[in-house]
């Protein structure tokens, strides 16, 4: 572990990333202290501008406070980020894992499935399966994790085909172990490394889905979140440039910080690819 | 034989003349918004707004109506009521034809009233209430027999309010399901050619049109952009050039008003007469009690929602019926719609009623389904939970596309509260009373009443409103029903909307009718 930090924090950039998600999560953590009233309250003169009227970040059209719905909304964007990369790294590391593992007539199956996933636009096919299943929480998070799997699933397959014929997995073998333990157990542990750097990455173009189903009016209405405050202002960006540009520059912090991360991760997981640099 | 030669000649120059007047205003296409995309194009089945920026192009009315309120001839060239007003005879006008080129008749305008607009239409049950049969004696004659004398009728025969439909087309088939709705045949001066789902609807010139040198147009094209800046951006670098019904919002209206290409006007709403309003589901769910729906018109700060959402274009609702009835006396100013809204008194109501808080302050929680049409009533939605939380209703939102949206409240009553808006009309007996009549409880049909409100007391009141000829027992009636449905609330009104046209300067001649946006444009032409 020790080995690894070390490794990781040659990765200045990457320290940087870390620190401004530990800040972002802090703020979600401690929204409800920070501003203490629902987001969606009008608490004040409608298009304040920033620094005016107790504003720190002015006032939407309502009289809603921007900075309010940019600390309740980084708990929404995280929440679905990683909720969202969990369930699509959970389904992908199982159709790649059986692909993989068993080869043969499952392989074809379940990569043809995969392949068809792969096809379809993702954004649009989020928008088709939120529509349809009523914008909510759940069903974004669903949303997300069915368009975005299948590239985890392709991973997983091809380090499971890279590592089922080694000879610690023979030997595994040799001694009776189940094929389900021996994927979990012993090739599953030595896929990791690329499954969390992909899987990190995965937690930023979650927050973009989500911030664009939002921005196009399928976010969960009832739930405060940065693609809701643009979507909200951007009629008003000429007059009201503050509404959409505070909440857009949280996204943009945001997803920045994330694939900062993952490329911090990546060096430190994989050292021998970054020496051979 | 000089003679006959000269008047040729004369004839002939005055041919050329107005030749040439028309070429200066023939052609060109004119491209408008189309705020959304319509669900259907069958304007006699449904009264839906942007089927009626569309479909009055295509059908026709028996009239028209002037911004002073004249009528222009269309379809009936004039019309006579007997003394007792009991029947009206119309003298069509001949040589008028079909797009498919079979010759328009007194039939189809029996089979529109009696078939058509009396079954199946949204407000023609009630603009059309009186009348028994329609006598056809000869093709271009319809005499309408009406039960009592309803002048409030002659008001609606806008090709909006009363399209006049082929009767050959429709003859024998389920009206609601005839396919006709999305392949319309009119008479007027634009025939439909195609509708690309989710891009536009293409009107071409009818060059058969009854009456020579109209339309002026080649062609008109309504489009559907869904996003509201992207709408606005078409509207600034002429792409399209008309748009109402705030398809343009009121923000950049009020910004693009300063070009000088592009003016604004609240002008040809004026027999819309269009009213913002909350319906209530009476029957069941959480607003059964009147005492509810009365607190929440006590709440509600319909100033703050006029500034803050619509720029300041509106004016408060103080009862059920809209002021622009103080010109013929039946408005009158009642208690419990207090223009900043009284959360106290709100309070009050509720505690007394019985509705108590829990931990968390909330009396009841509900659903509040939001009309699909656009930024503004989202924003609408958003200020109203607010508000109400305030009062310890607690609400979830919806947001549905227009059809389901529709199908919940109209035909399955699937809702608890619905924001909305309902147009007054020119007259109450045809944009009020559908909201309130126990006749009116039409499942299945768009934008009557859909609270489900019975009351038989009301109900006679409607009745002596609609066929009472002494202005003065007329003003009684409506006093007593605004005061019953300021008590009972089955629909809460928050304000009287102000739409808006946004058009560029060089289309002209599409202003002129009271319909607006609603009207043909068969005097439309661009000035380039």
């Amino acid at each position: 572990m020790g080995n690894f930090w070390t490794r990781y924090k040659r990765n200045h950039a990457a320290v940087f990333g870390l620190f401004v998600i530990a800040l972002i999560i802090v703020m979600a953590i401690t929204a409800s202290f920070l501003y203490p009233e629902d987001p969606f309250r009008l608490v004040g003169k409608p298009l304040s501008e920033p620094l005016t009227n107790g504003f720190l970040l002015g006032s939407d059209s309502l009289g809603r406070d921007v900075a309010s719905g940019i600390v309740h909304g980084a708990k929404t964007s995280l929440l679905i980020g990683f909720v969202a990369t969990l369930v699509s790294v959970f389904i992908g590391i199982f159709f790649g894992a059986f692909a993989g593992y068993f080869g043969g007539l499952i392989d074809d199956i379940l990569m043809r499935v995969t392949e068809i996933f792969q096809t379809i636009p993702s954004f649009i096919f989020a928008i088709l399966l939120v529509a349809i299943l009523k914008p909510s929480m759940s069903s974004i998070v669903i949303a997300i994790a069915v368009v975005s799997w299948p590239g985890v699933a392709r991973l997983v397959r091809g380090e499971f085909l890279a590592v089922k014929n080694r000879e610690f997995v023979q030997a595994c073998h040799t001694l009776g172990m189940s094929d389900l333990r021996i994927m979990l157990w012993e090739i599953l542990p030595n896929c990791l490394s690329p499954i969390i750097v992909v899987g990190s990455l995965m937690v930023a173009t979650a927050i973009l889905i989500e911030s664009g189903l939002a921005f196009l009016g399928l976010g969960d209405p009832n739930v405060m979140s940065w693609g809701f405050l643009i979507g909200a202002g951007r009629t008003m960006l000429r007059s009201a440039w503050w509404v959409c540009t505070f909440p857009g520059v949280a996204i943009l912090i945001t997803v920045l910080a994330i694939n900062l991360i993952g490329e911090g991760l990546n060096d430190a997981l994989n050292p021998r690819l970054k020496e051979r640099q | 034989m000089k003679k006959i030669l000269t008047s040729i000649i004369m004839a002939g120059s005055l041919l050329l003349g107005s030749g040439v007047a028309h070429a200066d205003k023939s052609g060109g296409t004119l491209s408008f918004l189309v705020q959304p995309e319509p669900p259907t194009l069958a304007s006699y089945v449904s009264t839906s707004g942007p089927i009626g920026l569309v479909m009055p192009k295509v059908y026709e009315g028996l009239f028209d109506y002037n911004n002073d309120g004249s009528m222009v001839p269309i379809l009936a060239e004039s019309y006579e009521a007997s003394a007792d007003g009991k029947t009206v005879t119309f003298n069509l006008r001949k040589g008028v034809k079909w797009h498919d080129g079979k010759p328009f008749t007194s039939a189809d305008v029996q089979f529109s009233v009696m078939e058509v607009l009396k079954k199946v239409h949204p407000r023609g049950p009630n603009s059309f209430r009186e009348v028994t049969s329609i006598d056809t004696p000869d093709e271009h004659t319809a005499i309408f027999n009406l039960k009592k004398p309803a002048p409030y009728m002659m008001r609606s025969f806008s090709a909006y309010e009363s399209p006049m439909v082929p009767k050959h087309l429709l003859e024998g088939q389920d009206i609601k399901a005839a396919p006709l709705a999305n392949k319309p045949v009119g008479t007027g001066p634009f025939k439909f050619v195609e509708w690309k789902k989710g891009q536009y609807i293409r009107l071409d010139k009818n060059k058969d049109y009854w009456q020579k040198g109209l339309p002026h147009l080649d062609r008109i094209v309504g489009r559907f952009i869904p996003d509201a800046s992207t709408r606005t951006a078409a509207m600034e670098n002429g792409e399209v050039l008309y748009a109402a019904y705030n398809a343009i919002p009121n923000i950049d209206a009020v910004r693009l008003k300063e070009r000088n290409d592009i003016d604004v006007t609240t002008e040809g709403y004026s027999m819309i007469n269009p009213m913002a309003l909350i319906e209530f589901n009476t029957k069941e769910g959480p607003f059964v009690d009147p005492a509810i729906r009365r607190a929440i018109s006590v709440a509600i700060d319909r100033r703050f929602m006029i500034d803050t959402i619509f720029f300041g274009y509106g004016k408060p609702a103080t009862s059920a019926l809209s002021s622009n009835f103080k010109a013929t006396n039946l408005h009158a100013e009642m208690p419990n719609y207090p223009e900043k809204g009284d959360k106290a008194a709100a309070n009050a109501i509720l505690d007394k009623a019985g509705y108590k808080r829990d931990g968390d302050g909330v009396r009841l929680k509900a659903v509040l389904d939001i009309i699909p049409y656009g930024e503004d009533w989202r924003r609408a939605g958003e200020y109203l939970k607010q508000a109400l939380g305030d009062i310890g209703i607690q609400l979830d939102l919806r947001y549905e596309d227009v059809p389901t949206w529709l199908k919940r409240v109209y035909h399955r009553y699937d809702f608890q509260m619905n924001v909305n808006y309902f147009y007054q009309l020119p007259d109450p007996v045809l944009g009020v009373h559908r909201h309130y009549g126990t006749d009116q409880i039409r499942k299945g049909t768009h934008f009557v009443n859909s609270s489900r409100y019975s009351n038989p007391k009301l109900d006679a009141l409607l009745d002596a409103g609609a066929g009472e000829p002494d202005a003065a027992k007329r003003t009684a009636a409506y006093k007593e029903i605004q005061q019953i449905l300021a008590d009972d609330m089955p629909v809460v009104n928050l304000f009287e909307l102000e739409f808006l046209v946004v058009y560029n300067t060089k289309l002209k001649g599409a202003y002129d009718s009271a319909m607006g946006a609603y009207g043909s444009f068969r005097e439309a032409y661009i000035d380039n």
